[in-house]
């Protein structure tokens, strides 16, 4: 015979400060754990996420950092040539030379940050393929223009569509926002090569080159060729394994970030499952009850274990409800959650949970709440009837 | 030893007003052992909690040995009943983490005696009830009956000149519970202690004084017990 | 008072498992919380080293990579109340190629480095190796103790940024338990470059030391002053103000760090709290008992606290080593990062940890004192009536 489905959900209702307090503990195991895998899979996305697999980046040999490299001229004119370089619709070679500048770029909140500013030909967008202009136009040549990447309009001072943005020694007019899936050109400021150079004072005017596979292409053939040319000592990897080992770096922040999530989940796991066992135990004379009347084990069990999912899921229910606007109003506050150590300059990031993130806090949730009451429950469940009475 | 006058206690419980004695008024004189008998609900317990000072009168002025508890504040309370009186209750007696002995020892805990003295004085205590072989074994590893008498060695422990009884028998088998009364008349005849038991246990009768009979919170007079004292005055208004 | 510790005691150990969930959850917070705080505690305290010297920067107000001509190193020499002045350049030399650059390395001016950064200690004979060595090399604590080097080690530094390879002699080590850094000669670097046809008139940072701190703030705005205008504009700032600026950055991990340490803290607490209140409510009739027999709900409400103040307090010092442990790991991975400087630190100083037993002891009291209370005060007669 089992239990109607009236008596857990009754109890749930019924104790409400145990309800609450369980709920509550659940919804913070949920609340901490939520944002921080947010905030490591927000870190691996923009990290991570850059770059493909079918360009190919070529920087001085030796150089492990577009920001402290050096091509020169001849070099570009020549690679854009060589066999195996797409060409665009128009025939034009997919090679994009560019020049990497960190300058200082004021926060919102007041801070100094390096921004990479990069500077670039037109022909860069169509070898970026993920690059896309969001908002305004892409900048025209020569003409003291810029588009930023959206983290770096939501986090620095006059870096917004349509404003005179002051970096370098000079001021530049924002036409344009780029978009790019979250990657790090999201956190960069594109402008004219040569107007960069020219404000840099660079003598060699590229920092490297981007260059986009034809289909088909043997992309190790090009490779060496590019360094086995011995005009040039220069290195060339596919963009995806340069900003691999970029993300790389970040492993300190990773362990960091990763381990306070277990210790976060584990401590409020422990709590929760506490909270969960102590209120078994005050119903242990209700449980004998039960089963001196007749209830077998199984639907005492069962009944146990509705409240417990029943107190996962408001516990989760309430957990997300709180962390996701919590992770978009923290982001917002702080203009990005802001990350960059190894190219000198800085990556913004969105923080954002996402549905994968959400999944991993609903099993422990669920892990939490059925495991922390099934147990006690099990074991009332077990007890003589006369004994679960005298207990209670 | 024992003077209620005119003493009422009621309260509330939920919603409703409870008047647990009305109008109370009676002697218990030092060394008789009482019961105060009446069905469930009657008071007796409040009666018996209102003589021991664990509970306050709502009206009425109550003495024992000689001081007025009225008068006394919550510690003065606390400090009189560790120097004056003794308890046994029907259940929970004896906590779970600490032995018999140990258990027995803890009154003494509040007295400045050291560690050997303490020791020794509940070893004593523990022999007078016939348990001094279960000195060193858990409540959990005791009987019913053992329990209560470890209880009884603990109410003797700082030699109190009262000591009170709720229900002590009413958890207990036949046997044991003649043993415990037995045990307590012992601390009437052989140590002159006053003991005073609320029960509606009726093999008591065979073992006291004098019972006292309260029924819906009003004292309704005395009958001798079988061991024929005379009887204690007490009127009812 | 000592003799009630077995009493409390063995309540805690009544039940187990709860006393150990309760307690592990109590541990981990607080090694979250000690590890939490090492970052940033480890870098205030740094800038507070930093704030009693009176070294200032100076660097292009566009950035560092914009550089400034050398030449301005004379001029600022010259300003009244510069007692020495030196260059910096980023080298970023490799000492493995596939590893990368794993710590920060400069060329620099040798021959005023010990006056600039006298406050550093460095041994008087290692500064003397260094000027009199064109290859010589002064090196941070951190950076030889990772690398297993001693004075007169050579070692070679391979150029990833810099088409050159440079070989040194090590001359002697920057005293300071977090520091990195490497510095080398800038006319060794300037030779090498020179013979590869490479031009090196400009330097990525100047740091000079003001002879007192009150010309400072004069000192910076003349320097400033001199060079506005020009081809390269300077800024300068307080070396605390410098290092604060690069860092301040990760200001938004520490405040979802600070979110998240908050919630699970409080989280805590109500579970202390909650086991608090179960052992008092199923010891509610014992209470009742002690209380008959004389012992005062004062006494009483000190043994109820002093259970759950126990309980914290011992899984507070489990965290407190925990977090020694994992601070350690920490620290070993942020080796591998070159530009994290003093934040590698993540130390858990002795003071942190007494701090650690503090708080939980806190945590314990907190948790416990409505329970106790309200298991203590509650009157005899109540409770057995309630319960009989």
């Amino acid at each position: 015979m089992a239990l109607p489905l009236g008596y857990p959900l009754r109890n749930l209702v019924h104790r409400r400060l145990r309800t609450g307090l369980t709920v509550a503990v659940i919804a913070l195991v949920v609340i901490a754990t939520t944002l921080f895998l947010g905030l490591v899979s927000s870190m691996r996305r923009t990290l991570a996420t850059t770059g493909s697999p079918d360009n190919l980046i070529v920087l001085r040999k030796g150089s492990d950092n577009d920001g402290s490299s050096a091509v020169p001229l001849e070099a570009h004119q020549a690679l854009r040539f060589f066999d195996g370089v797409g060409k665009s619709a128009a025939g034009e070679p997919l090679a994009s030379p560019e020049l990497v500048v960190q300058p200082f770029f004021k926060t919102e909140a007041g801070g100094r940050e390096n921004v990479l500013v990069r500077g670039v030909e037109p022909i860069a967008l169509a070898v970026h393929e993920e690059v896309r202009i969001a908002e305004g136009r892409m900048f025209e040549p020569a003409q003291g223009e810029a588009v930023v990447g959206r983290g770096v309009a939501s986090r620095y001072r006059g870096a917004q569509l349509g404003r005179d943005l002051r970096f370098g020694r000079r001021s530049w007019k924002i036409v344009g926002v780029l978009d790019s899936d979250g990657s790090s050109f999201e956190s960069e400021v594109w402008v004219d090569v040569r107007d960069l150079a020219a404000d840099a004072k660079r003598t060699i005017p590229y920092s490297g080159l981007r260059l986009k596979l034809a289909p088909g292409a043997d992309r190790d053939a090009l490779i060496r060729r590019i360094e086995a040319d011995s005009r040039w000592t220069l290195g060339a990897k596919p963009e995806t394994e340069y900003y691999a080992k970029q993300a790389e770096s970040a492993n300190v922040f990773y362990v960091l970030v990763v381990g306070l999530a277990v210790l976060a989940g584990f401590g409020a796991a422990f709590g929760a499952t506490n909270t969960m066992y102590s209120a078994v135990q005050a119903r242990i004379a209700e449980i004998g009850t039960l089963r001196a009347l007749g209830f077998s084990r199984g639907s005492v069990m069962q009944a146990f274990l509705i409240e417990s999912i029943g107190l996962a899921a408001l516990g989760l229910v309430v957990g997300v409800a709180i962390a996701v606007p919590l992770a978009v109003a923290v982001s917002q506050a702080l203009g990005g959650i802001a990350f960059g150590l190894s190219t000198f300059s800085t990556s913004v990031i969105t923080l954002r949970v996402s549905p994968f993130d959400i999944a991993i806090a609903a099993f422990l949730a669920l892990a939490v709440g059925v495991g922390g009451g099934l147990a006690p429950a099990w074991r009332a469940a077990n007890l003589r009837p006369v004994e679960a009475l005298r207990k209670g | 030893m024992i003077e209620l006058r005119n003493v009422s206690r009621f309260y509330r419980r939920g919603a409703d007003d409870v008047h647990a004695l009305e109008n109370v008024s009676l002697e218990i004189p030092a060394g008789r052992f009482v019961a105060l008998m009446g069905p469930s609900g009657s008071g007796k317990t409040t009666l018996l909690n209102m003589l021991a000072g664990l509970d306050r009168p709502s009206d009425g002025q109550i003495s024992v040995a000689g001081r007025k508890l009225n008068d006394l504040s919550e510690d003065e309370l606390a400090a009189f009943r560790a120097g004056h009186m003794g308890f046994v209750f029907q259940f929970f007696n004896l906590i779970p983490v600490f032995s018999a002995r140990e258990n027995v020892e803890l009154p003494l805990l509040l007295t400045r005696l050291e560690k050997a003295e303490r020791r020794q004085r509940a070893e004593t205590a523990l022999r007078i009830v016939g348990l001094a072989g279960r000195a060193s074994h858990m409540p959990a590893q005791l009987s019913g009956g053992e329990q209560q008498r470890v209880a009884i060695a603990r109410a003797i422990v700082t030699d109190p000149e009262i000591v009170v009884g709720d229900e002590p028998t009413g958890d207990l088998d036949a046997k044991n519970a003649e043993e415990v009364l037995g045990l307590l008349r012992t601390l009437k005849r052989e140590f002159g202690k006053t003991v005073v038991i609320a029960t509606h246990d009726p093999r008591a009768e065979r073992y006291v004084d004098e019972v006292l009979l309260v029924d819906k919170g009003v004292f309704m007079g005395s009958r001798p017990g079988a061991t024929g004292a005379s009887p204690v005055s007490g009127t009812a208004r | 008072m000592i003799k009630f510790i077995p009493f409390v005691w063995r309540n805690l150990m009544r039940n187990p498992l709860r006393s150990m969930l309760t307690g592990g959850a109590i541990m981990l917070a607080l090694a979250m919380v000690c590890v939490l705080r090492t970052a940033p505690e480890g870098f205030d305290r740094f800038l507070d080293n930093l704030a009693k010297n009176s070294r200032i920067s100076i660097h292009n107000t566009a950035g560092i990579v914009y550089g400034m001509p050398y030449a301005y190193l004379a001029r600022i020499k010259a300003v009244p109340g510069v007692v020495g002045a030196v260059s910096w350049s980023w080298f970023g030399g490799a000492v493995d190629r596939d590893k990368g650059v794993t710590f920060p390395n400069f060329a620099v001016d040798a021959d005023a480095i010990g006056v600039v950064f006298e406050d550093l200690g460095i041994e008087p004979a290692a500064i003397e190796h260094f000027r009199s060595h064109r290859d010589g090399a002064l090196v941070g604590r951190m950076t030889m103790q990772r690398q297993g080097w001693k004075p007169g080690d050579e070692i070679t530094l391979v150029g990833m940024v810099y088409p050159v390879d440079l070989s040194f002699r090590i001359s002697g080590e920057i005293p300071a338990e977090q520091d990195p850094r490497f510095w080398f000669h800038r006319t060794y670097l300037e030779e090498a470059l020179r013979a590869q046809g490479i031009p090196s008139d400009q330097v990525g940072m100047i740091w000079a030391r003001i002879d007192q701190a009150e010309l400072v703030p004069g000192v910076m705005k003349q320097i400033d002053d001199m060079f506005r205008n020009s081809e390269a504009e300077t800024e300068s700032e307080t070396e605390k103000s410098f290092f604060q600026n690069f860092f301040s950055l990760l200001q938004g991990f520490i405040v979802v760090f600070l979110i998240v340490s908050w919630l699970v803290a409080g989280c805590i607490v109500f579970i202390a709290a909650n086991t608090a209140s179960m052992a008092v409510r199923e010891r509610m009739r014992e209470l009742a008992v002690l209380k008959a027999i004389g012992f005062r709900w004062r006494l009483l409400f000190t043994t109820l606290l002093g259970e759950a103040a126990l309980l914290a307090t011992v899984a507070g010092a489990l965290g407190a080593l925990l977090s020694l442990a994992l601070t350690r790991a920490l620290a070993t991975q942020a080796a591998m990062t070159p530009t994290m400087g003093p934040l590698a630190g993540f130390v858990v100083t002795n003071w942190m940890l007494v701090e650690a037993l503090f708080l939980a002891f806190f945590i314990g009291i907190l948790s416990g004192v409505v329970p106790s209370f309200g298991g203590a005060r509650r009157s005899v007669a109540t409770t057995l009536r309630e319960v009989f």
